[in-house]
């Protein structure tokens, strides 16, 4: 999928895609906010290593527990104070909080993750 | 209304609860057995402090960028999900409309957090605080 359709996101700020390993390979970012490159590179890291972590544990819940429903994760966001960055596979967007529509947010990541 | 309480009156919702920041006190709501709250407590302590030292990181690339102080972090699974906020965590089925509208009673009740979340743990720990975090 291609950033534009990702900017199509409700309240979006910025758009970016990143390789397994969380370098930064494209972004978009809406003028007039102080998201840089620079951010979203350390977000796209961020997020791979969240997602891994939240993978690792997913695991061991359902393992534990015996609850299933996790597992294959669909994606991870973090809630900062202004924005919310939402993440999957190899795409990502950052929202306004106040205009934030988490699920279309998780569907629109997991299409471009697909 | 306790917020536990009030989540778990959003159809979908499986389980809520809150933990103290030392992780050693919580209290929850719905279908988790008494240890699995205690575990999901620990995790959802952990993951928050994870992710606001990753705010706190992001700053030092750009001051005001809006992600800081963290308000929580959500894992989408493929049927399931959970979402923290401040010390309160929420498990829940990926119905349409009740990840958006836990997120919403999270955040009117809980987010929004004034303080920086890094410095309230350490002050429930005790001590120094600015101290601690130079």
């Amino acid at each position: 999928m291609e950033l534009a359709k990702l900017m199509e996101v409700p309240g979006v700020m910025a758009a970016f895609t990143y390789t397994d390993k969380g370098d930064l390979t494209n972004q978009m970012i809406k003028e007039g906010n102080e998201l840089t490159p620079q951010v979203l590179d350390l977000l796209a890291h961020t997020c791979v290593a969240n997602m891994a972590v939240a993978t690792m544990e997913a695991r061991g819940w359902e393992a534990l527990t015996g609850q299933k429903g996790f597992e294959p994760l669909q994606g991870f966001s973090l809630v900062g104070l202004d924005w919310t960055a939402v993440v999957n596979g190899n795409c990502g967007v950052v929202v306004k909080n106040r205009d934030a529509d988490y699920e279309v947010a998780f569907a629109a990541i997991s299409a471009c993750a697909a | 209304m306790h917020l536990a309480k009030q989540l778990m009156a959003i159809p979908g919702v499986i389980a809520a609860g809150e933990y103290a920041y030392r992780g050693d006190r919580y209290t929850y709501e719905g279908g988790l057995t008494d240890e699995y709250a205690r575990m999901a407590s620990i995790l959802c302590r952990a993951n928050t402090l994870n992710a606001s030292m990753q705010a706190e990181m992001f700053s030092s690339f750009a001051e005001h960028c809006g992600c800081r102080p963290l308000q929580g972090w959500v894992v989408r699974g493929k049927q399931v999900s959970v979402c923290a906020v401040g010390n309160f965590f929420c498990l829940l089925e990926n119905r349409q409309g009740v990840l958006n509208d836990v997120m919403t009673v999270l955040r009117a009740k809980v987010g929004d957090i004034s303080d920086d979340v890094m410095k309230v743990m350490y002050s429930k720990i005790g001590g120094d605080v600015t101290e601690q975090l130079v």
